[in-house]
């Protein structure tokens, strides 16, 4: 017994001071820490940082309109042709001018000045905005408003819907000032003002998703409160004693304090669209403590003595719970593979703090146990006085389970599953790459934002736009590349092409589209002046012509604020994935025709949410199965180690591995397809649901000792680990599950149920399958007594300890 | 000698009790306006605390000493709100100078003149208007050199934004990008020619057939070539109540385009952070504008008369500061003993996305020093900083048409905070095309300042 960890938990347990005193000094250190916590959602960061896509995305962050919103005023009862809407759209235009970090120059509507019509006079082009120093106030004014609206074809196409009920405002905001959840707040209250009878005001765009995405932050803390006191609660009701209750809780904060604080110092910015996977980690360390807690009430029930057991306890369980965690951890790292740099930070932090439930659970949990009271319940908690209540009604619930794993069952049983697995085989093939939904997949379909993006779906060219860059290769060129004819002719040329391709995208934009109009009216008017000459003197003059008087900011959509790099925009009717694929594919052949490289400038394929959706799309396709493969080695090696058996770890990934099979054939089942979201399940998955199987396998191990038969150990490690497996899946489920009912988060609520569904598979393969393979392949594992995670003791040792434990329980018993 | 009652805190307080009474008098020991009609000393009107830094500071910065991040905040109450953050946060630095006193220096010659002559002349019509006592228009110099209101002070600012009959000015342009980088880069011309109010002759107050008009004003560009010889012509009643006609010209169509008139807020050309609004802190007619109000009295560091470089190539500042060292001019600031601050609003623009505009006035000459203004969430939002000043250093001088040392702005920087975007140009020697600047050389209406004449400067 002499071993390393008895050594090191007799070490512990002889300086109980010390080791609080430096676990103190460690809690403070990182409460410090904790100080600079910081919630924030940066949505570049959840884009591959490596990918093609995403690069032009961020060497060209103004084309696709990032930091732009569009409010849409929609008349019910008829056009926007009336008084009272015209009216609501200067007011609401005004009223956006005063949103914090806007960008002034950059507020358009068709109350702006920006929007204007243009006609050729005797005395020159005048050129007005279509709505005049005030909104139409009567019919005639509405008549000239109508008629300065046709004389605008741009203003026409992308600021009223063509059934004329519906317009837009879009405001872009300056990132350097912008703080998302106070000018969404301001934004909502005005569009939420603006609603009545008559009309309809959606607001769509990323700072009001991110905007969205912040208010539920508050949402979240209630959510956490819930679940939070729910999961005492289940404590309480399983424990039944102030250790039980209190260990966990203590353990729990403590490992908290330590991950916030770790992030903290290091200045990571925690992304709030994963913080239900931290409360995965206080389930884990709740169903941990809960573990050992059983583990030292039956050691303490026979030396009768706390600080005894606690040492005995912690000396045999520390090799199966670091082993266990070790596994958390490792499935929490690899996630980091996956080149994302939110799911980099995700990895880091909640690795890190699942990393940390070594010495909050393994080392600080017995250390508060053995300062705790002894519990009055202890005889009830570990079945010394016979099972009662919920305690019994488990063990015979799994007693029948058991059954299921040996003897001729054990046949029925190993069909079914292999039925289920190639069934769920056929799903798992299925599975699709991207999760595509009106709008974005991190709000609900049905919710406010994504309603906002259908509608403008609906009526206006939209939001899924793809956009193809000619980016200058001389960033400084004296010519301004975006002004030049052969950058001019090839945007036109590849909209022509595209345009004329099957399903051509419902609109098309570039800089090149201005011109021709500037080049009529200025040539006087006649439309045979449309067509530029294509020389770089008639495409500057045009240039000129619509430059003149305006800032660059109004064309930051479509070329750069100094005119070198240029957009062509497409806008497609929405974003599902054979609408992206198909996208793609026009855009290469078009640019193919085309040719990318030019003397002055290069295509760059591409940016826009189209984009930057498949971005992610191929990093997950990609990355899943890498992170996959690294994390089933890593735990093949650590499990093959730790029992000495490589059949023991091939044991031990065979039901995780299922449970992911299974997953993937919900998934496909449910709709839900591969993406960001349930990128970090599987690995969660695997890394988190292999701990019941290490748990398992340990007992059956320890049970085979005892009686030297496979199925009376088998349905023994059912019946009190098995148990123990039980109580902690469902506590887990009882942390997670409330998020898939309460977040309006879609992104959470899909984590929530998808993690609660592959730990209850986990939790069932572990209790039926890791049996039944023992049953059926017998390994030789299974008969050895040396093995590193067995949690096996000769507590005779310690029976002089009986005297104190008799003396200890009788007032218990008294009080009973 | 020290007379301690005259101590900062006491210039202070007469300057706080001034404004909250709304009264304006200007000068501390003694009133200001006699002085200056007497040509003597201005100094004699306000104690050495509001002359000189090293008094202001007790020591703490000198005369000669530069202010930058590291001191800054001694003269926090001393500058305006965004050049504070050019200095805190941005980089940019001032140099202080000796406090010009004598009123040949703060004023033009002639222009001070005619202020001296006219004193008492001018009133506020019904409509708002300046007309002398009979109800014609002005007739040179300040209306109101020792005003009272903020209409009176910004009737100052509007009447001859350039302090001269006619100006003719090259200017070089460089558009700062956020990263620091040179984002545009332009030369062109600024022709100004007033037709009321002039003071090259006491006899001719007026410029003959425009008995309506204030002035004309043309912008065209002469470089690089994709701009050369656009140019854009502005028609200013006398009428502060109307807006100006606004003509563009395009060489490459050989046609002009009318822009609406009330289009103020809107570059020229692309990259340019100047708008016409912001020319001359007092680009619109004063009457488009509202609720002028005085709101401080107070010293204020502010850019000196000494910026002009005739001693550099080309005239051309020095810069500094920016991500790129080269954002800011190297301006010397000195002490203005006693500046109005006046805050007044754009009334007459529906759409306008200013909220106010805070204007710093030497009450010496009248002079618009620098110009703030706000959002209409009350953000700061850009800055507008000319100094004016005589052209003579180390020995080199520049004269007008009237023979006198020109006394003019030197350079201008305007900059959007909130974009970070800024754009800096300096009266150069020289511009491309060979333009020269000029003042008061002669009537320039029909070379420049006409739809024919600028469409003859787009085929030039």
């Amino acid at each position: 017994m002499q071993n390393f960890s008895y050594r090191l938990s007799h070490a512990i347990m002889n300086n109980r001071g010390i080791s609080i005193l430096v676990i103190a000094l460690i809690t403070a250190f990182f409460g410090w820490g904790c100080r600079n916590v910081e919630l924030k959602t940066i949505f570049s960061d959840l884009l591959p940082a490596e990918h093609p896509f995403v690069e032009t995305f961020k060497d060209h962050p103004n084309f696709g309109n990032p930091l732009t919103v569009t409010i849409m005023v929609k008349r019910t009862d008829g056009d926007i042709y009336n008084v009272e809407t015209l009216q609501k759209i200067w007011n609401l235009t005004r009223d956006v001018d005063l949103a914090p970090a806007v960008d002034h120059d950059q507020v358009i509507s068709i109350s702006t000045e920006k929007v204007r019509y243009a006609e050729a006079t005797p005395y020159g082009i005048d050129t007005q905005p279509v709505m005049g120093d005030s909104a139409p106030k009567s019919a005639a004014d509405i008549e000239e408003f109508k008629r300065r609206v046709d004389m605008a074809p741009l203003a026409r196409r992308f600021y009223i819907s063509q059934d004329g009920t519906a317009t837009i405002i879009t405001a872009t905001f300056i990132e350097r000032l912008l703080d998302y959840g106070q000018t969404f707040e301001y934004l909502q209250g005005i569009v939420e003002k603006a609603r009545d009878g008559q009309h309809e005001v959606h607001m769509a765009g990323m700072p009001a998703l991110t905007g969205w995405v912040y208010r539920y932050q508050q949402q979240m803390i209630g959510i956490f409160a819930i679940t939070g006191i729910a999961l005492i609660l289940c404590l309480v009701l399983y424990m039944r004693n102030l250790a039980g209750v209190l260990s966990p809780l203590v353990t729990s904060v403590v490992t908290a304090i330590w991950g916030f604080g770790f992030v903290g110092w290091l200045g990571l910015a925690i992304e709030p669209l994963i913080m239900v996977v931290p409360l995965l980690l206080v389930a884990r360390s709740f169903s941990h403590c809960v573990q050992f807690t059983e583990r030292y009430y039956e050691i303490y029930l026979h030396v009768g003595n706390r600080r005894k057991a606690a040492e005995i306890a912690l000396s045999v369980m520390m090799a199966p719970s670091v082993l266990g965690i070790f596994t958390d951890v490792a499935g929490l790292l690899l996630i980091a593979v996956a080149p994302i740099p939110a799911m980099e930070r995700f990895a880091v932090f909640c690795g890190w703090w699942a990393a940390m439930l070594v010495p909050a659970n393994v080392f600080l949990s017995p250390l508060v146990l053995s300062f705790l009271p002894p519990p009055k319940n202890v005889r009830q908690i570990t079945g010394a006085d016979g099972d009662h209540g919920l305690h019994a009604a488990i063990k015979r619930f799994l007693g029948h389970v058991a059954t299921l794993t040996y003897g001729r069952a054990a046949r029925v049983t190993t069909v079914v599953f292999l039925i289920i697995t190639g069934v769920s085989t056929y799903e798992f093939l299925q599975m699709k790459v991207g999760n595509p939904v009106e709008g974005s997949n991190i709000l609900k379909e049905d919710g406010e934002f994504n309603t906002a993006v259908a509608a403008i779906n609906r009526s206006f060219p939209g939001v899924n736009t793809l956009e193809i860059v000619l980016e200058a290769k001389n960033q400084t060129n004296p010519d301004r590349v975006a002004r030049q004819a052969e950058t001019i002719a090839i945007m036109a040329k590849l909209q022509y092409l595209i345009e004329h391709m099957d399903n051509p995208p419902r609109a098309s934009l570039s800089f090149a589209d201005y011109l021709p109009e500037a080049n009529r009216l200025f040539a006087g008017g006649n439309p045979k002046w449309s067509p530029l000459d294509p020389t770089n003197e008639a495409t500057g003059a045009a240039v000129g012509a619509v430059m003149l008087g305006t800032s660059p900011k109004a064309f930051l959509h479509v070329t750069d604020f100094e005119q070198q790099n240029a957009t062509v925009s497409l806008w497609y009717k929405d974003n599902k994935q054979e609408t992206v694929d198909h996208a793609l594919a026009q855009v290469r052949k078009a640019v193919e025709m085309v040719g990318a490289d030019h003397p002055a400038f290069t295509i760059r394929l591409a940016t826009g949410t189209i984009a930057l959706q498949q971005s992610i799309n191929d990093t997950v396709a990609h990355y899943e199965y890498i992170i996959l493969g690294a994390l089933n080695l890593v735990i093949l090696i650590g499990c093959a180690l730790a029992y000495r058996s490589i059949t023991a770890g091939f044991f031990l990934l065979i039901p995780v591995n299922l449970a992911n099979l299974y997953l993937g054939a919900v998934m496909v089942e449910l709709g839900i397809g591969l993406d960001v979201n349930t990128l970090p399940i599987a690995s969660i998955g695997i890394g988190v649901g292999i701990d019941y199987g290490i748990y398992l396998l340990s007992r059956i191990c320890e049970e085979y000792q005892a009686t030297k038969r496979y199925d009376h150990a088998i349905r023994a490690a059912i019946m009190t680990t098995g148990k123990a497996i039980f109580f902690t899946a469902s506590i887990v489920a009882v942390g997670i599950l409330p998020w898939y009912f309460l977040s309006d988060l879609k992104f959470l609520a899909d984590m929530g149920l998808l993690l609660v569904m592959v730990m209850t598979i986990n939790m069932v393969l572990a209790i039926v399958v890791v049996p039944l393979m023992v049953w059926l392949f017998k390994p030789h594992f299974v008969t050895r007594d040396d093995l590193l995670v067995g949690e096996s003791i000769d507590l005779s040792q310690y029976t002089e300890g009986r005297a104190l434990e008799q003396a200890e329980l009788k007032p218990m018993a008294a009080a009973q | 000698m020290h007379i301690r009652k005259y101590d900062a805190g006491f210039s202070r307080r007469q300057f706080l009790e001034r404004t909250a009474k709304g009264v304006v008098a200007a000068g501390v020991l003694q009133p200001l306006w006699p002085l200056i009609a007497n040509a003597q000393d201005t100094a004699k009107a306000y104690p050495e605390e509001l002359q000189s830094i090293d008094a202001y500071t007790k020591g703490k910065i000198k005369t000669g000493d530069i202010v930058d991040a590291g001191n800054v905040d001694i003269v926090k109450d001393l500058l305006d709100p965004i050049t504070f953050k050019q200095i805190k946060e941005m980089g940019r630095r001032i140099k202080i100078v000796k406090t010009a006193t004598d009123p040949l220096v703060l004023n033009s010659n002639k222009y001070l003149e005619a202020t001296v002559r006219n004193a008492g002349k001018a009133k506020l019509d019904g409509a708002g208007n300046v007309v002398t006592q009979d109800g014609k228009r002005w007739i040179g110099g300040n209306p109101f050199p020792n005003a009272k209101t903020g209409e009176e002070v910004y009737a100052n600012l509007s009447l001859s934004w350039g302090r001269n009959d006619v100006g003719f000015y090259a200017l070089r342009d460089c558009d700062i990008s956020p990263s620091g980088e040179i984002a545009y880069k332009y030369d062109f011309c600024w022709v100004e020619q007033n037709v009321a109010g002039l003071t090259s002759d006491p006899n001719k107050p007026y410029l003959e057939g425009f008995d309506d008009m204030l002035r004309f004003q043309t912008v065209f560009f002469s470089s690089p070539n994709d701009v050369r010889g656009t140019s854009f012509l502005s028609n200013h009643f006398y009428d502060q109540s109307k807006f100006p006609d606004l003509f563009g010209y395009l060489p490459a169509f050989k046609r002009e385009r009318r822009f609406p008139t009330n289009q103020r807020f809107e570059p020229l050309v692309p990259g340019l952070t100047l708008f016409l609004s912001d020319a001359w802190h007092a680009g619109d007619p004063m009457l488009t504008w509202g609720n002028y109000k005085i709101v401080d009295t107070k010293p204020h560091l502010a850019a000196a008369g000494s910026n002009w470089h005739g001693d550099r190539p080309g005239w051309e500042p020095e810069v500094h500061g920016g991500p790129k060292g080269i954002s800011f001019y190297e301006y010397e600031y000195e002490l203005k003993p006693e500046v109005l601050v006046i805050d007044s609003e754009p009334t007459g623009y529906p759409r306008a996305p200013v909220g106010k505009r805070r204007t710093y006035v030497d009450v010496r000459n009248m002079q618009g020093l620098v110009s703030n203004t706000y959002d209409r969430r009350g953000e700061l939002w850009k800055l507008v900083e000319a100094p004016y000043g005589r052209y003579e250093r180390n020995g080199k001088t520049v004269k007008d048409g009237n023979g006198e040392v020109v006394w003019s702005v030197q350079s201008c920087m305007a900059h959007d905070i909130q974009s970070n975007r800024l754009s800096r140009f300096y009266m150069a020697e020289e511009i491309g095309g060979g333009y020269k600047p000029s003042w008061n050389s002669g009537n320039l209406y029909e070379q420049f300042l006409t739809i024919q004449a600028i469409r003859r400067l787009g085929s030039s």
